[in-house]
C-alpha cells in the first residue's frame, strides 16, 4: 500500500497550526509524529493542535492509526519519533502520576469479572487523588450526568454493554472533575485532557447524544477533548475540528465543514462517490 | 445480585470484621485446649502467661501447650494468611477469581524444588544446601514457586489480557509435569525420606515448632504487610492494565511486586507444611460475596479469614481420628473441590449465557 493515492489537497497543516494558536494559547500540540511497529509506518508525520475547550474528533477508516494516535498521547506508547508538547511542557516530562492528574482516558471497552458496585467502579477513577472517600459529591453528579446514578448500587458485570460504557464514562470524567469545579481556561499548567476511544461504540442514539453533550460541559470549562470515532455523522454533529487520518497520514484537518464534502470523503473511506455524497449530504444537515 | 444500600455494606462489613475477630480468638482458644490430652483454659493462659514471663517447664501440659499446640497454632495461622493473601494478589494480578495459586501450579513448583533439596541434598543439591543452611528448603519453595508464576504468566497472558481458560489448563499440564518430577524424585528416595515426603507432600502441619514458626514469620508476615498497601492500586488494575496505566501506576513494576509476593508466601508455607490447596480460593471467595472485590478490605480480611480456616481444617485434621494426624491438606481438597467446581461451572455459564 506504499503507492498512497495523493489526498485530498488540503490547507497544509503548519499554516492551520499558526491560524489556530494565534488567538488562545495551544493546551496540546503535536508536531510530525511518527510511530513505527515491526517495519510499518503507523502514523507519519501526523502534527495538530488543539485549543483549551476545543473538541476534536479523529475519524479514519480501520487500522489508520486513530488508536495509535490516542496511545501516544495517553503515554501506552513510548517508542515514537516528533514532539508532543501538553500545557507548555513536553508531555513525556510528565510522570505517570502527574499525568493521570490531568489527562483521563475512556477505553473503547472494559470488562471486569469481579463483582464490585457501580458506584465503586466510579471511584476508582479517583485513584490518582486517592481521595475516594472525600470526593463523593463529585462521583455522585458524575453518575447523574452520565445517567448511571440509578445503577449505582448495582453489581457492574451484571449490567448491559451500554450500561458499563456509561458507567465507564463516569469512572473516566470524575478522574479530572476538579477541572469542572476550578476551571483554569487560561492557565496552561492546570489544564485537562480528555481522551475518548469510541466512547458512544455500544450506546443508542439518544444516548450518544446526551453522552456527548455531558462531555461538552468539560470542552465548556475549558477542558480540551479528542475522541477518536466511527459515526461520521455524531462526528459532523459535535466537534470543533476534525482530523481524518489515512494509512497513518493525515488526509483532513479542519472545521466540520469538510465532512460536507464529498470528495474528501470518498478519498478519506474509499466509498464509492454515490455512497460520499449521501453521507455528504446528511452531514451537512448535521453541521447547520 | 442484591440491591442493598451501601449503609447496609458498611454494617456488614463491620460484622464481617467483628466475627472474623471473635472467631480468630475463640478458635486459638478451642484449638489450645483440644486434643487427644484435654487441656482446661485456666491452665492454657498461665502456660501462656509462665511463656511471656520465660519460666521454666512446669510438667507435661505445660509442655504440650508450649512446645506443641502454640507454635502449630501460629503456624497455622501465618500459613493460612499467607495461602489467603496469595490467592487474592494472583487473582487481581491475572484478574481472574479463579486463579488460585495451588490451581495454576506455584504450590506445586514450589513443592518439586522442596522435595528436590528433601532428596538431594546430600548428592547434586550438595552446595546449595551447604550455601543456604536452614534456609535452603524454604528459598528453593520460593524460587520453584516464583519459576511457575513466571511460566504461567507468560503463557496464560497475550497481550496484556489474561486468558483465563488457558491458565487453568497451562496449570494442569504443570501439575502433572512437577508431579512426575516429584514421582522420579521420590523414586530416588530412600526410606527415611521417603517416609518424610508421602506424608508431608499431602500437607500437614504436624511438624511445627519454634524454629520454623520463627522462619515463616519473616517470610511471611513480611510481605503480608507490604501488600496491604496496594488495596488501591490491585483495584485499578481489576479494570484492565492499559487501564490501570491511565489511572496512573506503574503496573509492570506492581505486577512483578505483588506475583514475587505471592510466590514468597506460598513458597514459604510449602516449605514448612507442604501442599496446602483451596485456601486461596475459598477463602477470598467467600468474603467477596460477603463484603465486595474492594481489595483495601479483602487483603486484611483474607489474612485473618485464610488464618482462621487453616487452624480449623488442622484442629480438625488433629482431633477427628485421634491420637492419628489427618493430613490437613487432604481436609482442604475435600472442601475446596467441589466449591472450585461450582464456581467454574457458575462462570463458563455465565459468560455463555
Amino acid at each position: 500500500m506504499n503507492t498512497a493515492t495523493p489526498l485530498l489537497s488540503c490547507p497544509p497543516p503548519d499554516s492551520h497550526l499558526i491560524r489556530q494558536t494565534a488567538v488562545p494559547p495551544a493546551l496540546l500540540t503535536v508536531a510530525n509524529l511518527n510511530v513505527e511497529r515491526h517495519g510499518a509506518k503507523l502514523l507519519q508525520q501526523v502534527s495538530l493542535a488543539l485549543a483549551g475547550g476545543e473538541r476534536l474528533a479523529i475519524l479514519g477508516p480501520n487500522g489508520a492509526g486513530k488508536s495509535t494516535l490516542l496511545k501516544c498521547l495517553s503515554g501506552e506508547i513510548g517508542d515514537y519519533r516528533g514532539h508532543m508538547e501538553f500545557g507548555r511542557q513536553p508531555l513525556q516530562h510528565l510522570s505517570s502520576s502527574q499525568r493521570a492528574q490531568r489527562i483521563a482516558v475512556m477505553p473503547q471497552h472494559t470488562d471486569m469479572l469481579f463483582p464490585f458496585r457501580v458506584h465503586e467502579v466510579v471511584a476508582i477513577g479517583r485513584t490518582p487523588f486517592a481521595d475516594e472517600q472525600t470526593s463523593l459529591e463529585w462521583q455522585r453528579q458524575a453518575m447523574q450526568l452520565t445517567e448511571c446514578w440509578h445503577l449505582r448500587d448495582r453489581r457492574y458485570p451484571g449490567l448491559s454493554g451500554g450500561e458499563q460504557q456509561r458507567v465507564q464514562l463516569a469512572r473516566v470524567l470524575v478522574q479530572i472533575w476538579q477541572a469542572l469545579d476550578q476551571p483554569q481556561r487560561n492557565n496552561p499548567d492546570r489544564s485537562h485532557l480528555l481522551l475518548l476511544d469510541e466512547c458512544t461504540s455500544a450506546l443508542d442514539p439518544a444516548h450518544q447524544h446526551s453522552i456527548m453533550n455531558a462531555v461538552n460541559r468539560f470542552a465548556a470549562a475549558g477542558v480540551g477533548v479528542i475522541a477518536v470515532m466511527h459515526d461520521i455523522a455524531l462526528a459532523a454533529s459535535w466537534a470543533d475540528k476534525v482530523l481524518i487520518l489515512k494509512q497513518g497520514k493525515v488526509a483532513y484537518l479542519g472545521g466540520r465543514e469538510g465532512l460536507n464534502d464529498p470528495r474528501l470523503l470518498a478519498l478519506a473511506y474509499d466509498l464509492p462517490a454515490d455512497l460520499a455524497r449521501r453521507y455528504a449530504n446528511s452531514n451537512q444537515l448535521w453541521c447547520q | 445480585m442484591s440491591l442493598s444500600r451501601p449503609a447496609n455494606d458498611s454494617l456488614r462489613r463491620a460484622g464481617v470484621w467483628l466475627l472474623l475477630c471473635s472467631g480468630l480468638l475463640a478458635m486459638v482458644l478451642t484449638a489450645l485446649c483440644w486434643g487427644p490430652v484435654k487441656i482446661s483454659a485456666a491452665q492454657v493462659f498461665s502456660a501462656i502467661a509462665g511463656l511471656l514471663q520465660a519460666q521454666p517447664l512446669d510438667g507435661a501440659n505445660d509442655w504440650i501447650i508450649r512446645e506443641l499446640r502454640l507454635p502449630r497454632v501460629l503456624l497455622a495461622l501465618l500459613i493460612g494468611a499467607g495461602l489467603a493473601v496469595a490467592g487474592v494478589l494472583t487473582q487481581g494480578v491475572f484478574r481472574n477469581p479463579l486463579a488460585d495459586p495451588g490451581l495454576i501450579g506455584v504450590a506445586s513448583g514450589a513443592a518439586l524444588a522442596a522435595v528436590a533439596v528433601i532428596v538431594l541434598s546430600d548428592s547434586w543439591l550438595l552446595h546449595w544446601a551447604s550455601l543456604t543452611g536452614p534456609l535452603a528448603l524454604p528459598l528453593a519453595a520460593f524460587a520453584g514457586g516464583l519459576l511457575v508464576t513466571w511460566l504461567m504468566y507468560r503463557l496464560g497472558t497475550w497481550r496484556g489480557e489474561t486468558q483465563v481458560a488457558m491458565l487453568l489448563l497451562a496449570g494442569v499440564a504443570i501439575n502433572v509435569l512437577t508431579g512426575a518430577a516429584t514421582g522420579v524424585l521420590t523414586y530416588l528416595a530412600d526410606d527415611q525420606q521417603l517416609r518424610s515426603m508421602t506424608f508431608w507432600s499431602m500437607g500437614s502441619l504436624a511438624w511445627g515448632r519454634w524454629p520454623e514458626v520463627a522462619a515463616l514469620s519473616g517470610l511471611i508476615l513480611l510481605p503480608l504487610l507490604l501488600c496491604l498497601r496496594y488495596g488501591r492500586a490491585l483495584n485499578a488494575m481489576l479494570l484492565g492494565e492499559q487501564v490501570a496505566g491511565h489511572l496512573g501506576l506503574d503496573v509492570q513494576a506492581c505486577k512483578r511486586w505483588l506475583l514475587a509476593a505471592a510466590a514468597l508466601m506460598v513458597g514459604a508455607g510449602v516449605a514448612v507444611a507442604g501442599v496446602i490447596g483451596f485456601i486461596g480460593l475459598v477463602v477470598p471467595h467467600l468474603l467477596r460475596l460477603l463484603v465486595g472485590p474492594d481489595h483495601r478490605l479483602l487483603l486484611p480480611m483474607s489474612a485473618l479469614a485464610g488464618g482462621l480456616l487453616l487452624l480449623l481444617a488442622d484442629t480438625l485434621a488433629r482431633n477427628l481420628i485421634a491420637p492419628q494426624d489427618l493430613p490437613v491438606g487432604l481436609l482442604m481438597a475435600l472442601i475446596g473441590g467441589p466449591l472450585f467446581l461450582s464456581m467454574l461451572l457458575h462462570q463458563v455459564r455465565g459468560r455463555m449465557g
